[in-house]
C-alpha cells in the first residue's frame, strides 16, 4: 500500500469538497454515537468495565516480553508454528516463500490491519499469487484500489452504483443492481468458490492469549472462519502488542471491543484457535503458522510514553468520535490506520517527519481519549510528538518551527510572564489590532502572525479590559454605598 | 531468519525501561452471574432474537426431532449435513432422515477432505449441530470443534440449525472458557462463539444477513 501521509493537507482539502463522503460522514457519527453508548449501557457499570479493560491493556503492554514468551511456549505446545519477523519485508518474504513452496495459486484473507501495514497483497500479487480480500468492505476497497475509508468499514462510503459496476466487471455478477443485499449475495457466491477450493488462508489476530497459546479472531461475516476451516494451511499474523495475559482478560476485552467497534454485545463470530487441526479432524489447517511481527514496535517500546500507543485494540471508536475525522474521512490519513488511532500510530511506525500533519490535525479536544477502552491518552501523545518535533533538529523536522515563530514565542513569553508587561502590551496593542476589525471581528491577517489567522477569526478587542472594568465598577459600587 | 529475529526482538523488549502499571481494579460485577435458570433462558432467548436468531423451545429429544422435521419442511430442506457430536449423535438423525425423506450427510461419509468440502459447500442446504455451551449474556452458542464437530458444518451451509440442551446454558463467557480451556494439555483445536447469523453492514452501512456464513440461525432449545 502506498504511504501518503505526507499529502494529508492536500487530500483533506479534496475530501472536504467530496459531497458524497461528506454526506456519509454526517450520518456515520450520529449512528455510532447512538449505538455505542447504548451497548455500553448493557454493562451494570460501564465506566468500571472500561477501567478494567484499560488496566488489562496497561498490564499487557508492561509485561509484553514475558507474555510473548509464555504465548510462544504454549502455542508451540499446541502444535502451532511460530515465526518471528523483525520487519514487514521479512514477514512478507516468509508468506511468499511458503506459498511458492506449496504451489499456492491464490490466497484469501480475513480483514487485517497488520497485512495492510505490511503491504502483503502487493507482494503476493507481484509474484503471481492472487490475494483475495474476503471481508466484503475490504474486497470492494481492494478491487477499487482504494485505501480503507474506515478501519471497521473500509468501503462504507462507496456508492452502490459503483459497487454494481465493479462486481459486473470483477466478481461475475450478471445484472446491474443497486440493492445492497443482491450485491452482497453476488460477492458471497464469488468468494464462496474461492473458499471452497482454498489451499491457504491468511488472517490477522485480534488477541493472542499467553496462558493458553491461543489466537482469537472477531468478525461478523464468517469469512475468517472460512479462512481457518477450509484450507490445509493457515497463516495468522499478529503484531507484538496483541498478546494478553489470560483467557478471562481476552473475554473482557472482547466485550469492550465489540461494543466499541460496532455497538454489538458480541460480534457474530469469535473463533479461538489453539494449534492446528488434530489428525482425526476433517477440516481446519494441518499447519498453523503464527507470525509475530515487530515492524518497529520493539523500538517504540524503548520509550515509556510512546509505548502507550501499543495499548490500541483497533476498535475504531475514536474515529467516529473525532471532529476532524468526521469532516475529512479516512483517506487523508494516507495509510492503514486513520482517525485518532492513526494519528497516534502512524507517526511512531512511519516516523514523525513523515506524519507531521497528522499529529497537528488535532484540537486536543480529548473526545477520543474519553471513550478509548484501551486507555490511550491521545492528546498527550500528540503533544509528546509535537514536543519531540520542536526539540529535534529544526531542519529535519521540516522547518515547521521557523525562526520567525520561535522569535515570536520568545517575545510572547517575555510579555506574558509579568503582569505589568502584559497590561502594558494589551493597552498598546488594542488600537493597533482593532484597526483590522470589521463588524466586531478580526479576520484579516495581522503581519507578524498572519499564519495564525489563516484558519481563525478573533473578536475585536474590547474597549476596556476586564480588570479595567472591574476597577471602575468597584469604585462606583463603593461610592454608591 | 526466525531464530535470530526472535532473540533480537525479545532482547530489545527486555532491555527497555520497565514501567509499573497502576495495578488492576477488581473485575466489575457481572449481574448475569446472579440469574436463576429461568432468567438465563429468558435472557438467552431475548439476546439471540435481537440478533435475528430464531429459538424454538422443546421438551425432549422426540419433540426436537419433530421440530426439526417442521423446520425442514418450512425451509424446503432436502439435503442436510449433520455433526456427530454428543448432542446430535443420540438423536440418530440418519434414521430420522430416512423417515422424512431427507438426505442426511455426515463428515464421516467421506474419507477424502475434498469430497467432504464439496458436500458441505455445494450439497448441504443446512448444517445441523449440537451446542457445547451457550451464553445468556449475549445469546451466544459455543461449539468445540473436533472430529465430531467439523468446522464447516456450522458455517458453510446457508442455514445453521443448532440443538441446545438447556442444562448447557451458562451466564457468562468466562463460565464457559473456564471449562473449555481447563486442560491445557488438550485444548480444542478450535472453539467458536456464534451470536446470530453471518452479517455485514459494509455497503453503505445497511445490514444484511448471510454474507459468507449462514443467513439463518435456528436454535432448538431442548429440555
Amino acid at each position: 500500500m502506498e504511504i501518503r501521509t505526507e499529502q494529508f493537507v492536500e487530500i483533506a482539502k479534496k475530501e472536504l469538497k467530496n459531497a458524497r463522503n461528506k454526506q456519509f460522514l454526517s450520518v456515520l457519527p450520529l449512528a455510532i454515537t447512538i449505538s455505542r453508548p447504548r451497548s455500553m449501557q448493557s454493562f451494570p457499570d460501564p465506566e468500571a468495565a472500561n477501567e478494567y479493560g484499560r488496566a488489562v491493556r496497561a498490564e499487557a503492554v508492561a509485561g509484553m516480553p514475558e507474555l510473548l514468551e509464555e504465548f510462544e511456549k504454549n502455542a508451540l505446545a499446541n502444535g502451532a508454528k511460530i515465526v518471528w519477523a523483525k520487519t514487514a519485508e521479512e514477514a512478507n518474504a516468509f508468506v511468499l516463500n511458503l506459498a511458492k513452496e506449496r504451489g499456492i495459486q491464490y490466497v484469501t484473507k480475513g480483514k487485517s490491519m497488520i497485512t495492510e501495514e505490511m503491504g502483503l497483497n502487493d507482494v503476493l500479487q507481484e509474484s503471481g499469487i492472487e490475494p483475495f480480500e474476503s471481508d466484503l468492505g475490504e474486497f470492494i476497497a481492494q478491487q477499487l484500489h482504494k485505501p480503507p475509508f474506515h478501519i471497521v468499514g473500509p468501503a462504507l462510503n462507496i456508492p452502490v452504483e459503483e459497487i454494481s459496476d465493479l462486481f459486473i466487471a470483477k466478481a461475475d455478477m450478471k445484472e446491474p443492481t443497486t440493492d445492497p443485499v443482491k450485491l452482497g449475495y453476488a460477492a458471497r457466491l464469488y468468494l464462496r468458490d474461492k473458499f471452497h477450493h482454498l489451499a491457504m488462508g491468511i488472517t490477522g489476530v485480534n488477541m493472542a492469549v499467553a496462558e493458553t497459546g491461543s489466537i482469537i479472531n472477531v468478525e461478523n461475516e464468517g469469512n475468517i472462519r472460512m479462512n481457518k476451516s477450509s484450507p490445509k494451511i493457515q497463516v495468522s499474523i499478529m503484531s507484538l502488542e496483541k498478546v494478553v495475559p489470560t483467557m478471562a482478560d481476552a473475554m473482557h476485552m472482547i466485550r469492550l471491543l465489540c461494543r466499541n467497534c460496532t455497538g454489538q454485545k458480541l460480534s457474530a463470530y469469535i473463533s479461538i484457535d489453539s494449534g492446528p487441526k488434530k489428525s482425526d479432524e476433517v477440516d481446519g489447517p494441518e499447519e498453523l503458522y503464527i507470525i509475530i511481527l515487530d515492524n518497529g514496535r520493539s523500538e517504540i517500546y524503548q520509550d515509556i510514553q510512546a509505548r502507550e500507543a501499543l495499548r490500541c485494540i483497533r476498535c475504531g471508536a475514536c474515529l467516529a468520535a473525532c471532529p476532524v475525522y468526521c469532516k475529512i474521512g479516512g483517506y487523508p490519513y494516507g495509510w492503514a490506520y486513520s482517525g485518532p488511532m492513526g494519528q497516534v500510530l502512524n507517526p511512531l511506525l512511519l516516523g514523525l517527519e513523515k506524519t507531521q500533519d497528522l499529529y497537528h490535525a488535532c484540537t486536543l479536544c480529548g473526545a477520543c481519549k474519553s471513550i478509548c477502552p484501551a486507555g490511550i491518552d491521545h492528546p498527550k501523545m500528540f503533544l509528546y510528538y509535537r514536543v519531540q518535533e520542536a526539540n529535534s533538529d529544526k531542519k529535519a523536522a521540516g522547518g515547521f518551527i521557523t525562526n520567525k515563530t520561535a522569535k515570536f514565542f520568545d517575545l510572547w513569553r517575555w510579555g506574558t510572564t509579568r503582569a505589568w508587561r502584559w497590561k502594558m502590551a494589551v493597552k498598546t496593542a488594542r488600537p493597533f489590532v482593532n484597526r483590522y476589525a470589521k463588524d466586531g471581528t478580526i479576520n484579516k491577517t495581522i503581519k507578524p502572525v498572519e499564519g495564525w489567522f489563516r484558519t481563525r477569526n478573533l473578536p475585536a478587542m474590547a474597549r476596556k479590559t476586564f480588570h479595567e472594568r472591574w476597577a471602575e465598577i468597584n469604585k462606583k459600587v463603593t461610592s454608591d454605598q | 531468519m526466525s531464530q535470530s529475529a526472535r532473540e533480537e526482538i525479545l532482547a530489545k523488549l527486555k532491555a527497555a525501561p520497565k514501567a509499573k502499571p497502576a495495578g488492576r481494579p477488581s473485575m466489575p460485577p457481572l449481574t448475569e452471574l446472579s440469574w436463576d435458570p429461568d432468567q438465563l433462558i429468558a435472557n438467552f432467548m431475548a439476546n439471540l432474537t435481537a440478533q435475528t436468531g430464531v429459538v424454538h423451545r422443546v421438551k425432549d429429544e422426540i419433540d426436537a426431532k419433530a421440530k426439526l422435521a417442521e423446520i425442514a419442511a418450512e425451509e424446503g430442506l432436502t439435503t442436510v449435513i449433520v455433526s456427530t457430536d454428543a448432542v446430535v449423535a443420540p438423536l440418530n438423525l440418519t434414521e430420522w432422515g430416512k423417515e422424512k425423506g431427507i438426505k442426511v450427510l455426515t463428515a464421516k461419509d467421506y474419507t477424502d477432505r475434498d469430497a467432504y468440502k464439496d458436500a458441505v459447500f455445494m450439497e448441504a442446504q443446512a448444517g445441523i449441530t449440537g451446542v457445547d455451551y451457550a451464553i445468556a449474556e449475549s445469546g451466544t452458542i459455543g461449539l468445540i470443534h473436533d472430529k465430531d464437530q467439523p468446522r464447516l458444518v456450522s458455517v458453510a451451509p446457508i442455514t445453521h440449525i443448532a440443538i441446545l440442551p438447556v442444562e448447557r446454558l451458562r451466564p457468562t463467557y468466562e463460565r464457559v472458557t473456564d471449562i473449555v480451556f481447563a486442560d491445557k494439555s488438550n485444548l480444542p483445536s478450535q472453539f467458536t462463539f456464534t451470536t446470530g447469523p453471518s452479517m455485514t453492514g459494509d455497503i453503505q452501512g445497511g445490514q444484511f444477513k448471510g454474507m459468507h456464513g449462514p443467513r439463518k440461525l435456528i436454535i432448538i432449545l431442548m429440555g
